[in-house]
């Protein structure tokens, strides 16, 4: 057997070692952010926090191990907003890694493609008539959210498509357009909001996942966790996308299917994102670049991968923001952006050089 | 056994029929070309055979079953496309690129097997990349990754393969290595193909049977001789074509001539005394610049005989190796009275052709203007111990006008016409003077 074929035996393998090291790196992560923050918490005390929520675990661990507020700080204050990074940065970098595949654009993204303007639209207008209801048991912030993203992919596809080809100038144009026309819609929904109502918006959208609860954490993942795992089952498929929709075709993929399933996963995990977050740019954009940059393309290994390397990046954006300004807390949206609009760039122009798709 | 038939297909695009009344039956084993120019429908029928475009009428059966009715990976397992697009989105190695080609044999949470990495490498080695194998696609050459995308079709071990144009981007060597594996298949493995190909002349080689769209009809459909007539490839492409049996390969081979042009103004009539292929891209030219073209007197059987025929231009004719007889060069000398040039090629001269000097000699007696190409000098094509030179010596004097080469004739020939008819504007303009 030659190298390529002894490489390629030992692939899955290689692959399960990739992604045990990116857990192991995740938890740190998560470690390490629940120690950043305006009041000093010491590790022990972090550990014996979370210690004393493990059945079994529990008895061991001696009740004056950690006071009662600092308790309460990393257990109901700081626990929530890093899960909640966690599962944001998991979405919106799977969102990308699916928008991508899908249009075979490196250049898709929720943020760039407007969907996540059309989320937050749909968030908006729930927040502002009809917060506290909910629809079909669903609650209604990420569900009309979700609707009105899935109306924005599907808008933004149609018109930048031209035959079966997505180009980027079509792709870029009209996820830009469509996302200034939903931001203008966006603005008269401020204005026209009555006050108690703006509080609330203006608090959601620029809040980031500053003042995420427990009860917010539970409303986003499910759609979360549900459309990574779907996603997963197409992941071989999107591989097949990459030679072109009528190729995906003739090696046995249900290439329209598998679209408009993957549209709606991506939107549905975006949408689950913005409602809790607001906007963050960039994520999806980012990570699945970076990942495949470093382990390669193959979407079966890809997907899981960009998955944490995007809770990992999202929540360290999010305790950089806390670092770097102290009580004053940075919306973890306006970290993102400063990281990937250089990086928008710097792709925009490696790809007008050499990057050939 | 019929392994694909294709049954009525009509295909459109929006209201545009693009494709209708397709009847095709691809057999075991079979190798079938597709050829028709651009926009008759060629890459349509087979994107609807490869279950991409659903026919508007019509259906196309796998082995009995209708392929719209199978599930896209049934299909795959049992055809394979290789497609006119080559790009590949994502820096996928050459590997994962022919890996892709066992997606049908995989289930959906399946790795490759060692096995399907043993296909993948016998694929490799059949199409010349086994060498590529961990580098990039996009590094690639169009060549390179047009080879890679034909071991991704082979790995898929499909029954039928599709070609759609299959050597677009491949150098010479490369398109017959290509043809003949593809070639050795259909033979030693019962792989049917079906293959668009712009080259009529690889079509004729390799293809067992030839389609012939025109339209979104097929025009013509059966062995190489049977649809590659130079009048079929005339009434489809609208190209002149002379049709050869090449001695070598025992295949046909098409030469196309330039695109007809068609030139309202008649010039007038060139008689051409020629022969032995001579005379032949001259009738060429001279018919495109707006000519009547003559010839005389030709052997039946001779190059130049053969494309007056394609050129329709009258001729004189002769049995084959026959001197020219009284009648044949009374028949010439009747040419001469509509003719209003006469252009004598460098052909050889022997016993049997030698009366046609005698013609042009009659006509500069006429005062018929009369062109003589000596791009090869007399003395080496006269096999008739000098008296050809001597007759074209006396042409010389007679007033015939040299031409040191063919391709310089045609625009001598207009200028003599312009220059003839531009005498009547100095008059003209004297009578403005005075």
């Amino acid at each position: 057997m030659s190298n390529i074929e002894i490489s390629y035996s030992k692939r899955s393998r290689r692959w399960q070692l990739t992604l045990t090291a990116l857990i192991i790196a995740l938890f740190v992560t998560v470690l390490a952010s629940l120690n950043v923050g305006y009041a000093p918490i010491s590790f022990s005390e972090i550990l014996a926090a979370l210690g004393k929520q493990i059945p079994f675990l529990n008895g061991s661990i001696s009740s004056n191990s950690v006071s009662t507020v600092n308790q309460a700080i990393i257990l109901d204050i700081r626990l929530p907003r890093i899960l909640a990074g966690v599962i944001i940065g998991a979405a919106l970098a799977t969102a990308g890694v699916l928008y991508q595949g899908v249009f075979k654009n490196p250049m898709a993204d929720p943020y760039v493609l407007g969907v996540s303007a059309g989320a937050s639209l749909g968030a908006g207008i729930a927040i502002v008539f009809g917060s506290g209801l909910s629809v079909l048991g669903f609650p209604i912030v990420p569900t009309t959210a979700f609707a009105a993203a899935l109306a924005t992919v599907f808008v933004v596809y149609n018109i930048s498509r031209i035959g079966s080809r997505v180009p980027e100038m079509t792709l870029l144009l009209s996820g830009i357009a469509i996302t200034i026309f939903l931001s203008a819609v966006f603005q008269i929904l401020q204005v026209l909001a009555p006050n108690a109502k703006l509080h609330a918006l203006v608090f959601w959208l620029i809040g980031g996942i500053t003042n995420v609860t427990w009860g917010d954490w539970w409303s986003i993942f499910p759609f979360i966790i549900v459309g990574i795992f779907l996603s997963y089952f197409f992941a071989r498929d999107l591989n097949m996308i990459a030679l072109g929709e009528d190729t995906a075709q003739h090696l046995g993929v249900n290439t329209e299917r598998t679209k408009k399933i993957l549209l709606t996963l991506g939107s549905m995990m975006t949408a689950a994102a913005v409602s809790i977050s607001g906007l963050i740019g960039f994520v999806g954009l980012m990570i699945p670049h970076i990942t495949r940059l470093v382990i390669g393309p193959d979407h079966r290994i890809l997907l899981p991968a960009s998955v944490i390397v995007g809770a990992i990046f999202l929540v360290s954006c999010d305790a950089l923001a806390r670092i770097l300004t102290g009580a004053a807390e940075l919306p973890v949206g306006v970290i993102t952006a400063l990281a990937g609009g250089p990086f928008f760039i710097f792709l925009l122009r490696r790809k007008k050089l050499s990057y050939r798709m | 056994m019929v392994t694909l038939s294709v049954n009525g297909v009509e295909c459109r695009y929006g209201s545009m029929k693009v494709l209708s009344g397709i009847e095709l039956e691809v057999r075991t084993g079979d190798f079938i070309g597709i050829i028709g120019p651009n926009g008759s429908g060629k890459t349509t029928l087979l994107r609807s055979i490869s279950r991409v475009l659903k026919p508007h009428v019509g259906s196309i059966l796998i082995d009995k079953a209708d392929v719209y009715s199978l599930k896209p990976l049934e299909v795959a397992k049992k055809m394979a496309v290789v497609p006119q697009d080559s790009t590949v989105g994502f820096n996928f190695s050459v590997m994962d690129v022919v890996l892709m080609g066992r997606n049908p044999h995989l289930g959906r949470f399946q790795m490759e097997t060692p096995k399907d990495v043993e296909v993948a490498r016998k694929a490799m080695e059949l199409t010349n990349t086994w060498y590529l194998a961990d580098r990039s696609v996009h590094e690639l050459s169009g060549g390179e990754r047009q080879r890679v995308i034909f071991a991704r079709a082979l790995a898929q071990e499909p029954k039928i393969l599709l070609l759609d144009e299959p050597m677009s981007h491949l150098d010479l060597i490369n398109q017959l290595e290509i043809m003949d594996l593809v070639k050795g298949l259909c033979v030693k493995n019962g792989l049917s193909v079906l293959a668009v190909i712009h080259d009529l002349n690889m079509a004729a080689r390799y293809c067992d049977m030839i389609l012939m769209l025109k339209d979104g009809q097929v025009f013509a459909l059966g062995k190489a001789e049977e649809v590659l007539t130079s009048e079929n490839i005339r009434s489809v492409f609208a190209v002149d074509a002379i049709v050869r049996k090449n001695l070598v390969t025992n295949s046909l081979y098409v030469i196309p001539l330039s695109p007809k042009r068609n030139s309202c103004e008649k010039k007038g009539t060139v008689h051409m005394i020629c022969g032995a292929g001579t005379g032949t891209l001259l009738m060429k030219a001279l018919v495109d610049e707006g000519y009547n073209v003559t010839a005389g007197v030709l052997n039946l059987l001779d190059s130049d005989f053969e494309a007056c025929e394609l050129l329709k231009i009258a001729a004189v004719t002769e049995a084959p190796f026959s001197p020219i007889s009284d009648k044949s060069h009374a028949l010439n000398l009747e040419m001469l009275e509509n003719a209003s040039m006469v252009v004598v090629t460098a052909v050889p001269f022997g016993f049997g052709n030698l009366r046609n000097l005698e013609v042009a000699k009659e006509a500069l007696k006429r005062g018929i203007p009369t062109y003589v190409i000596d791009d090869v000098p007399v003395e080496k094509r006269d096999f008739t111990n000098g008296e050809a030179t001597r007759l074209i010596l006396e042409l010389k004097e007679m007033g015939a006008i040299f031409v040191k080469h063919p391709y310089d004739l045609p625009s001598l020939l207009n200028s003599s016409i312009n220059t003839s008819t531009v005498p009547a504007e100095p008059t003209n303009l004297a009578g403005h003077l005075k």
